[in-house]
């Protein structure tokens, strides 16, 4: 699929989660999958400092299709949240018309915020592939099919570059996982929408 | 000189004495015409009459007592209903409806006995003749022992120990029937092959497998008594074969190559069927079910194959359907007619073939194992992939979003063999089932690969025994406190309803079934 869009792109996306996560991964596999593989620009900041070692901590990418002159995101445009913590936190700052993506059996959203979310139990996905670190991948396949700002050929090119030596297949069949939802959901919102919920 | 053929099963009463007339006054009667005498028009059965055109008939005439007359009362009314009911069938398999004719005559009505047969030639030589090759005469080809014990090494027989496990578990034996695998095996290597034993346990094997399932020595028993009875078949011709071997005679009929197929014709506008995909959903007999077994209205297993496409179309999947769709032959390799099988299956095959198939999907877990398993051991080779529709159904639903609607019953589960027990694959209905939103569920004593059988394989062998097994298993279906027991084969649904209609027990073992395929259907819906 052919993700330029024909207006020029630019889209802040905020990963967060707990230290120990791979909150920092995630980002670095979609900000690197849309530069080397899309062939885009990209950056990358990461939040140091008390959260790294078991906070909230996140990982701040833009996507754009001009250079990009300021590196952190204020206002994303996209959200991920991993964890409750992450998700209290940086809810105040995604924009109105901006997307969120959760963790389901680990965030549950409150407040104000009523914009377009989408959720998956990636950890729970990440468990039954073996191995519950993984959920970060899931998340990343995920991602790919909802947010549509990365290609999944490049995100997956991406993850099998990123992860650790002798975890590419299983890392390969988190992302699937988590992209394979992503297209249900999709899937199952467009069916909602035109009155094909069920088997009437 | 007149090559078609027409049978007039002849009631003695009215028409007979109408057609005696005829025969007294040397009328013309049409050369076709053959005629059977029968005590009432009612007595003529469905399988009498598919066995007339399997035999070669071009036609089949019944002549009755004029409605009123009957001397039986009800006679000539239950012909009708029949007729009507066949004649339904003979249109979907592609012999066409017009072909069968019924007649009520007064003793006294000659000359409109005389316009009834020559109306009917009339209109039979404009149809021409069907396009059904009747078999060749049964050549005489005797059991020899050699023959026998060509089986038993194939079949590895002499690795049984005689342990006695398959005969402790042959849910026959266990209803008292004086039959057993064992015993049937040992009596063949000692070379009693024609023994009353021996062709008494051959056609009395349901084939379920269960004794399969236990042998520590891998005897594989089904598949060895489905040889036997087809050595048998080639050799010494008919074998005990329920509802009078109605069921073999439409799939014998099937496997004529220039026969047409009505498939299909109840479909729903609202199903969508693609004609040049290369899925093709391969429905099954049901239709015919459906037209044989009108007596259990609660049945009706043509509405398993509409659910199963509205679940394709439910994921997108707009599946090809054939018309002239034949019977996949399940039924007949296990009854014994290996020949007519394998002719068939290459009917089929060339079908599939030159239609482009890539994936067949069915949701009859014996086309599942006939397509996937028989046609290849049969050497007929098919390019295409073969899915059971659970399958896909769990594929599909495994991506994600999907959910099931609440339904507040409690269900247990039949296993089907070919599925569970031929197929090793019990868990793909249980891993559907656990992702129903159920009020309860519960497993029958003997279930999944240890399942008891719904009493009947490939229509052969149905007696008391069999009978006394379904109502074993019904009665486990009560000991699980379901209201619901949930069937994935249509022939499961057929074989227990009939049991639970068995008049000594009421309505004490009914039980409400409903297929795997149409409970999904009727509750998936998407979650995002
Ligand atoms: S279970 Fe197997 S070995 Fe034992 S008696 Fe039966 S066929 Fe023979
Ligand atoms: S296949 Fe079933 S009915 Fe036949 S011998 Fe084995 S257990 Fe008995
Ligand atoms: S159980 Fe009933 S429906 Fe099944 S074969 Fe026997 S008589 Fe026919």
């Amino acid at each position: 699929m052919n993700v330029m869009a024909a207006h020029a792109m630019h889209k802040e996306i905020l990963f967060t989660g707990f230290g120990g996560q791979g909150i920092v991964l995630a980002g670095m596999i979609v900000g690197r999958a849309a530069s080397l593989g899309d062939h885009r620009e990209s950056t990358l900041t990461q939040s140091y400092g008390p959260e790294a070692r078991g906070g909230a901590c996140s990982a701040q990418v833009i996507i754009a299709d001009r250079p990009i002159h300021y590196p952190y995101v204020r206002h994303p445009d996209i959200l991920v949240c991993l964890s409750q913590g992450g998700y209290e936190k940086y809810i105040p700052m995604l924009k109105k018309d901006g997307m969120l993506l959760l963790d389901h059996d680990l965030v549950r959203p409150q407040g104000e915020w009523k914009g377009t979310t989408f959720t998956i139990p990636a950890t729970r996905f990440a468990e039954e592939l073996g191995r519950r670190m993984m959920a970060n991948i899931v998340m990343v396949g995920f991602f790919t099919a909802v947010s549509q700002t990365v290609s999944v050929q490049a995100a997956r090119d991406t993850v099998q570059a990123l992860v650790p030596k002798g975890t590419e297949k299983m890392n390969l069949a988190a992302f699937d996982k988590g992209h394979e939802y992503g297209l249900a959901v999709l899937k199952g919102r467009r069916k909602k929408e035109s009155g094909e919920k069920d088997v009437a | 000189m007149i090559e078609q053929n027409v049978v007039l099963f002849l009631c003695n009463w009215g028409p007979h004495a109408a057609f005696q007339t005829l025969q007294d006054r040397q009328a013309p009667i049409p050369e076709e015409i053959r005629m059977v005498r029968v005590p009432c028009s009612g007595r003529v059965t469905r399988a009498l009459i598919l066995k007339c055109f399997e035999m070669g008939a071009d036609g089949v005439l019944i002549a009755g007592c004029e409605p009123g007359s009957c001397r039986y009362g009800t006679g000539n009314s239950a012909a009708l209903n029949r007729i009507d009911r066949m004649r339904r069938l003979l249109h979907i398999v592609g012999i066409g409806a017009e072909r069968l004719r019924w007649g009520g005559f007064l003793p006294d009505d000659a000359s409109g006995m005389m316009a009834f047969l020559e109306n009917f030639c009339q209109e039979l030589r404009r149809m021409g003749k069907t396009p059904i090759v009747p078999p060749p005469p049964a050549a005489d080809r005797p059991v020899t022992e050699a023959a026998v014990s060509g089986l038993l090494k194939r079949h590895d027989i002499y690795a049984c120990q005689d342990c006695g496990k398959c005969s402790s578990a042959c849910p026959l034996t266990l209803t008292g029937k004086p039959f057993s695998p064992r015993g049937l095996a040992s009596q063949l290597m000692t070379g009693a092959i024609e023994a009353p034993e021996v062709l008494n346990d051959l056609w009395g094997c349901i084939t379920c497998g269960l004794c399969d399932d236990r042998c520590p020595s891998g005897v594989h028993f089904p598949e060895f008594i489905r040889d036997l009875r087809a050595l048998h078949r080639s050799g010494n011709g008919p074998a005990p074969e329920a509802h009078g071997g109605f069921f073999q005679s439409l799939m014998r009929t099937m496997a004529s190559p220039a026969l047409r197929p009505n498939r299909w014709g109840n479909l729903d506008s609202n199903l969508r069927v693609d004609p040049e995909s290369p899925v093709l959903f391969f429905g099954g007999c049901a239709p015919y079910f459906d037209t044989y077994f009108t007596r259990f209205p609660e049945v009706h297993t043509e509405a398993i194959l509409h659910d199963a496409l509205r679940l394709l179309n439910f994921f997108d999947i707009h599946p090809r359907v054939l018309t002239e769709e034949r019977c996949c032959g399940h039924d007949l390799l296990w009854s014994g007619d290996r020949e007519n099988f394998v002719r068939l299956a290459r009917l089929n095959a060339e079908m599939f073939h030159a239609a482009g198939i890539e994936e067949i999907i069915t949701a009859c877990p014996e086309c599942y194992h006939t397509l996937a398993h028989h046609y290849a051991e049969c050497g007929i080779a098919l390019k295409c992939r073969v899915t059971h529709l659970f399958e896909f159904a769990e594929r599909e639903i495994a991506k994600g979003a999907i959910g099931f609607k609440p339904l507040g019953r409690k269900a247990t589960f039949q296993d089907p063999c070919r599925l569970s027990r031929l197929g090793k694959k019990a868990d793909l209905p249980r891993k559907l089932i656990g992702r129903l939103t159920l009020k309860g569920f519960e497993e029958m004593t003997d279930r999944g690969a240890s399942a008891l059988c719904c009493g009947n394989c490939a229509w052969t062998g149905c007696d008391r025994y069999t009978k006394a097994l379904q109502l074993k298993r019904l009665r486990q279906v009560k000991e699980t406190g379901s209201d619901l027991l949930i069937t994935a084969c249509p022939k499961c649904q057929i074989h227990l309803r009939c049991a639970m209609e068995d008049p000594f027990h009421g309505n004490d073992l009914a039980m409400e079934m409903m297929d795997l395929t149409s409970l999904l259907v009727q509750t998936i819906q998407w979650e995002s």
